[in-house]
């Protein structure tokens, strides 16, 4: 399988998985858009030197990986490419600043080491959220939630339209450079000099395509709004998960689990 | 005599600067009407389908849907009244899973999800795809996908169903079903191919566009046997009549 079609293939997976018959997924969008948007704001609200409680907040997305018997190494492995950039921000930490910050095991980590392992560990912990997020939401209950929380109606539609014209723009990536691959045997890639007319070519091609999708969403009466008859006001067990994780994640925010945890173990 | 579902008059459309596709056409479409548009690539058919439901604007003349003008401030009570079906099932199906793609129009109506979930299954019978409602959409085969948009149409309960070459890459087993929906849906349908046999197994009426303007309204039986005229718009006798 080619690098295009594995990635149009994780695209439908991930579509795929939040569209499963799971309790996770039965949840209101509005429920788990507010709890993972909590979540967002406990983790990047932390200190810059707060490792212990950034770790402690890891709790949330491993549990919910747990529940949700959604994989989480093929969650690390889908992210591939977005983690590596989350992990590059703060790496020139540690030349910065060097002043000594805590002890581990002996070993004394500098303020600068704290400050680029919190950030990583901020970084990777909100893209597994808002992965976990989107692997148990459709895309609509996404834009409906982020409606009812009123969000500016172009803003939602910009999202949903630009989350469609990706597929649109992969699938006619793919079939470009296929017709390309066939009538070039042999050749690694594509060569430099046809980069700007594919590029061109596959452009003005996906964006007919999401044109004609466009029309067709109107053509069926959308204008913009998501109705809310599909997904009806919050019941019982949604409020359950919103008190229960909410609660959970504030705890985590307040008091640094693994530090408590830590000093129980010294005495 | 049937009422009078879609009325055109001298209807003309050009994109940009460039010649007319459409040149001061004119007719009118009742309510059980079969029409099929024929004519060569460029004659202006798909442009005609989608001036009908005001994809297209800019044009000259007058379009009316039930009475309805088509224009800007109606687009939503016309569309209520048409259904159309794209030649590129992929371009039209764009939900995970056939269930909410199928559900969408009504959805978008504001019917109560118990209506939503009457109508999507309804749909779905008709075109004999019960039990596909859980399916992925990018799973589904060519046909399959052609069918569920036409599923996608008929849960909106159209009065109109226009559709755009929709025997383009169907396999004869997916033809032949979709003759019969054709067939079993009894209200005003226009369709535009080039497969003449496919017009003649479901339409009452054929317009051949030709150079702007209509050479041909009426009966298939004369113009499809028809080889002069046909070969001076650029297409062949169907192959059922083709003696070889």
């Amino acid at each position: 399988m080619s690098r295009i079609s594995g990635a149009i293939h994780e695209m439908q997976t991930i579509e795929e998985s939040a569209s499963r018959d799971q309790w996770v997924n039965r949840l209101h969008p509005l429920v788990k858009f507010l709890v993972t948007l909590f979540y967002l704001v406990c983790v990047v609200s932390c200190g810059r030197y707060d490792l212990p409680r950034v770790l402690g907040l890891a709790l949330y997305p491993f549990v919910l990986f747990e529940l949700t018997d959604l994989p989480l190494g093929q969650a690390l492995c889908r992210l591939r490419l977005v983690l590596p950039l989350v992990c590059i921000v703060g790496i020139f930490n540690p030349l910065l600043d060097r002043r000594p910050g805590a002890e581990l095991l002996g070993f004394t980590l500098t303020l600068g080491l704290l400050s680029m392992l919190t950030l990583m560990a901020k970084g990777i912990l909100t893209v597994l959220a808002s992965y976990l997020l989107v692997a148990t939401t459709p895309v609509e209950g996404l834009c409906a939630a982020m409606r009812m929380v009123h969000i500016p109606r172009m803003i939602v539609v910009e999202f949903l339209l630009i989350w469609r014209y990706l597929s649109l723009f992969m699938n006619e990536v793919q079939k470009t450079t296929e017709a390309y691959r066939l009538r070039a045997p042999g050749q690694k890639g594509i060569a430099m000099k046809y980069w700007g007319s594919l590029m061109g070519s596959m452009l003005l091609r996906s964006i007919d395509r999401a044109g004609e999708v466009y029309e067709a969403m109107c053509l069926r009466g959308f204008t913009g709004d998501f109705p809310s008859g599909r997904f009806p006001g919050a019941g019982r067990r949604d409020l359950v998960y919103l008190a229960g994780f909410g609660a959970g994640i504030l705890f985590l925010r307040l008091f640094p689990v693994l530090v408590l945890i830590g000093s129980i173990v010294a005495r | 005599m049937s009422h009078i579902h879609i009325e055109v008059k001298d209807l003309s459309f050009s994109y940009g600067q460039d010649r007319k596709i459409l040149d001061r056409i004119s007719f009118t479409a009742r309510e059980k009407d079969a029409i099929g548009i024929i004519g060569a690539n460029g004659a202006g058919k798909s442009t005609l389908l989608k001036l009908l439901v005001g994809l297209l604007d800019g044009f000259e003349g007058s379009i009316r849907v039930e009475e309805i003008p088509v224009e800007k401030r109606t687009l939503q009570r016309v569309r209520e009244k048409i259904g159309y079906v794209f030649q590129d099932a992929d371009n039209q199906l764009f939900s995970v899973n056939v269930y909410d793609d199928v559900a969408f129009g009504p959805r978008n109506y504001g019917l109560p999800e118990e209506e939503v979930d009457r109508r999507v299954r309804k749909a779905l019978a008709r075109v004999h795809l019960e039990g596909f409602d859980e399916k992925p959409v990018h799973r589904l085969s060519g046909g399959e996908k052609k069918l569920v948009s036409i599923a996608t149409i008929l849960s909106m309960t159209p009065d109109i169903l226009l559709m755009d070459e929709p025997s383009a890459a169907l396999d004869p087993r997916n033809r032949r079903n979709l003759i019969r929906i054709l067939g079993e849906f009894d209200h005003l349908k226009i369709l535009t191919s080039h497969d003449l046999d496919f017009i003649w197994d479901t339409c009452s009426r054929v317009l051949v566009l030709h150079q702007g303007g209509i050479l041909y309204d009426g009966d298939p039986d004369t113009i499809l046997r028809d080889e002069k005229t046909l070969a001076m718009v650029g297409l062949e006798l169907p192959l059922s009549l083709t003696v070889r």
